[in-house]
């Protein structure tokens, strides 16, 4: 059963032991990672929130080669966060360059934009950057081991109503059809001619939006049909089923995981705390 | 009591001006096997919807008259209690799954019932078992199945309600020969094994035949024929006037004067056996010179991503006024052949060239002002706001004069009888226009070469002759057209030559008969026409076989 994240970049858990918890288990450790991100205050702490988040991604049978994938996104956020730390926000501390960019002589006094980089502002970028790096692992963990069955019955054992548990799978297959049309659509324009490489970026999106008419054509087509076979097995809004089939029990090596959740996020409670 | 008592029903959906059932009126008695049949739009889907009660009361519309099941009005239940008498199987397997595999499929329909786990897990074990697929199936994801797999999972989720009547709507068309075969099977076995009533929608006539108690023919909204099938598959006449094509066997038994009321293929090549004098030569056509040639494919290999070797070593050339149909089995490499083709998919191995030229020496506009592409589903391929524009936007793209444009754009809507639609937005078309819309929007082009895909999927008979003429048209005019089909009887008559694919290779490559006949046919899975299987069946000189009733006709001296 692929994951979220198998489905939509091929990454996925290699630990049956891992993907045999239950979804609370999986929920969990992720969860417990984003509340560390929270304690976090110092470039120490955030790297070992990180170090935690890639441990927890091994330990979990995901390839951390997995974050390749992201690397455009990590250097273009670390860059504009560190630029934004550095160039224009003043954070008290040693002043380590300072630089005036401009300066104005105005009725009150002068005005002036000042480049003042300090030691405090670079910690400051430092414990953002790993933040967002230890974010990044996190929803991984969490991606990479969810199947969408997971959630659904997670869902039901939830005791929420059946139609709600539908209108979830459904969601997750809607995503995939929504973008294995778009695929297609976007072919069946290259062979009508259009060469997306060359096509000027505004021309481009304008034939995105026309896409945009075939895909609504589809999923009303779509929507309509499935709505006609849920009906014809007598699924509906409002329908009541029990959910006693599957056995979603927590077993010794959930509480395992939840405890070391629970106690991941009171360590860096109590660190934050004493810090 | 009557299973199902369907009596003046009148239904037209909101939006329409016309009404979708006319006064529909039958009746199917306990435990009867029951086919439906007629054009596309006839009305089946909406009758087997109206059974469900899903009609009137979750689609909006206008209703009028009575529908009973087991004796009870359909308008006295919820559909929610109606679904646990009356199960539907659509014609589209995918579209009917919701949840990630098998197993929570067939507990989804289950679960609402109130059954016990023991229970529920009996009945998964029992339906699966009955179409056919083991348990191995239960942690499978349904949408990574075969057509026939799929199929067979939705009718096994249907049976596993044990639904007094059972509604199968069109359950093979959509699937390629062996995703046909296996779901042939499941239904063999349903009617052998279950005393469900079943009420089989259906285009094919040879199923009808094997299997129907009674058949009912629905002509735009009402039922026009209706009796066992001797007495209804034998009207030929009355049969085709309502776009229902009879089986091959029943039009000869009529037409050589045996019993009239013959239609399977055993007993008619029994009653034929004593009276065979021989067989004459006749002109079978097939004799026509390829034109220059215009594509060759030279050991063409194709891996996906996955790694999946689509294409391993297939090799083609395509001529000049030629109608090629390609066929053989899903997965066998035929849409990932015809799209190197048109240069969507770059060959991982091999040589394709065009007039001469290497296809990469040809950029996008050029290449695809050569060869065309339709997609099976025209849904994919219309994206502009009205049918003149859909035309239109090629020759836009190509920055022809407007008068050119205008001129060609006229004449494509012509040709695929679409004048009068221009203004319209394509979405409102019916599926039978879109495609023939699809068609004109390339066709505009002017290709050389133009490869369509399975263009008569899910359509009925007399939609499948009519584009198949317009692609023999085409071909006639001088263009190469490639068709992409599981139609093995119906292009057999029109194209001139048979491709047959099997994993990643041409195993074939011939004219029709010749292909048909060769061992070629069994391994790319073909389905032969009945009138050629009639024929061999009678053990007659196979370089004379014939490709359909009229040829049968003209062969067979008695």
């Amino acid at each position: 059963m692929p994951t979220i994240l198998g489905e939509l970049a091929s990454v996925e858990s290699k630990s049956k032991w891992y993907m045999d918890l239950h979804v609370l288990s999986k929920f969990s450790l992720p969860f417990s990672i984003s509340v560390a991100i929270l304690f976090v205050r110092d470039p120490l702490s955030a790297l070992s929130v990180v170090l935690v988040a890639a441990a927890s991604c091994l330990a979990a049978g995901i390839p951390l080669s997995a974050l390749k994938m992201y690397i455009a996104v990590i250097v273009s956020m670390s860059t504009f966060i560190v630029l934004a730390f550095s160039l224009f926000t003043y954070i008290p501390g040693r002043t380590l360059y300072e630089a005036v960019l401009w300066s104005v002589q105005a009725e009150k006094g002068v005005f002036e934009w000042k480049i003042r980089i300090t030691d405090a502002g670079l910690m400051y970028s430092v414990t953002f950057v790993l933040r967002i790096f230890a974010m990044v692992l996190s929803a991984t963990l969490l991606l990479a081991t969810l199947t969408d069955r997971d959630l659904v019955w997670g869902l039901r054992s939830l005791k929420l109503p059946l139609g709600a548990c539908v209108a979830a799978s459904l969601f997750f297959r809607g995503i995939q059809m929504f973008i294995s049309d778009f695929y297609t659509i976007r072919e069946a324009m290259m062979a009508r001619g259009i060469d997306f490489k060359r096509t000027p970026l505004a021309k481009r999106f304008f034939l995105y939006v026309n896409a945009l008419i075939p895909l609504l054509s589809l999923m009303i087509t779509r929507s309509f049909e499935v709505s006609l076979a849920l009906e014809s097995r007598g699924i509906s809004p409002g329908s009541k089923a029990s959910s006693a089939y599957h056995e979603y029990l927590l077993r010794r090596k959930d509480y395992i995981v939840m405890a070391v959740s629970v106690l991941l996020s009171m360590a860096y409670a109590v660190w934050w705390w004493v810090a | 009591m009557k299973a199902v008592r369907v009596v003046d029903v009148w239904w037209k959906y909101v939006g329409r001006s016309d009404y979708a059932l006319k006064g529909a009126g039958l009746e199917v008695e306990r435990g009867e096997f029951f086919a439906l049949m007629g054009h596309s739009g006839a009305g089946k889907t909406t009758l087997a919807l109206a059974i469900s009660g899903i009609i009137p009361q979750r689609i909006p519309g206008e209703f009028k008259g009575k529908v009973e099941v087991l004796g009870e009005n359909t308008l006295s239940r919820d559909v929610t209690e109606l679904a646990r008498k009356v199960a539907i199987v659509f014609e589209d397997p995918e579209i009917q799954f919701v949840m990630s595999t098998v197993e929570d499929e067939i507990v989804l329909a289950l679960e609402p019932l109130g059954l016990h786990r023991d229970e529920i897990r009996e009945r998964i074990k029992w339906s699966l078992e009955l179409v056919g697929l083991s348990e191995d199936f239960l942690s499978r994801s349904p949408l990574q199945l075969s057509g026939g797999e799929k199929q067979r999972v939705a009718i096994a989720t249907a049976i596993a309600r044990e639904p007094e009547v059972l509604v199968l709507d069109e359950p093979t068309s959509d699937l390629d020969p062996v995703g046909k075969d296996e779901v042939v099977l499941a239904i063999r076995r349903l009617r052998d094994e279950l005393d469900t009533t079943v009420i089989l929608i259906e285009h094919e006539p040879e199923h009808v035949a094997e299997f129907a108690d009674r058949v009912a023919v629905l002509g735009s909204g009402r039922v026009v024929m209706e009796g066992d099938p001797g007495s209804v598959l034998t009207r030929f006449d009355k049969l085709k006037e309502n776009g229902v094509y009879p089986p091959d066997a029943a039009e000869i038994a009529t037409k050589l004067g045996l019993n009239s009321n013959m239609y399977r293929l055993e007993e008619v090549a029994q009653a034929l056996r004593g009276l065979i004098k021989g067989v004459r030569k006749t002109e079978k056509g097939g004799g026509k010179q390829p034109g220059e040639v215009l594509l060759k494919c030279l050991n063409v290999h194709y891996v996906y991503p996955n790694g999946v070797k689509a294409l391993q070593g297939a090799s083609l050339e395509v001529h000049s006024g030629e109608l090629i149909a390609l066929v053989g089995p899903n997965g066998s490499g035929k849409t990932t052949l015809a799209k190197t083709i048109c240069g969507l998919l770059q060959p991982t191995d091999g040589r394709i060239e065009l007039l001469g030229k290497r296809l990469e020496e040809y950029d996008r506009l050029q290449l695809s002002s050569l060869v065309s592409y339709v997609y099976q589903n025209p849904d994919h391929q219309i994206f502009n706001k009205t049918v003149y524009e859909e035309v239109a936007f090629g020759l836009r793209l190509r920055r022809l004069p407007e008068g050119e444009i205008r001129k060609r754009v006229e004449e494509a809507l012509k040709l695929f009888g679409l004048t009068g639609l221009e203004g319209e937005h394509p979405f409102f078309l019916s599926k039978g226009e879109k495609r023939r819309l699809a068609l004109a929007s390339v066709y505009a082009l002017n290709p050389k070469i133009l490869i369509v895909d399975e263009p008569t999927t899910g359509q009925d008979m007399k939609f499948g002759e009519t584009l198949a003429l317009m692609l023999r048209k085409l071909a006639d005019e001088g263009k190469a057209v490639v068709v992409i089909t599981h139609s093995v009887p119906l292009f057999a008559r029109y194209a001139d030559r048979f491709v047959v694919m099997r994993k990643g290779t041409v195993i074939a490559d011939g004219p029709p008969r010749e292909v048909m006949l060769s061992k070629s046919a069994e391994e790319g899975k073909l389905v032969m026409p009945q009138s050629l299987r009639l024929y061999l069946k009678l053990g007659l000189d196979p370089s004379l076989a014939p490709l359909s009733v009229e040829e049968f006709l003209k062969t067979v001296v008695v």
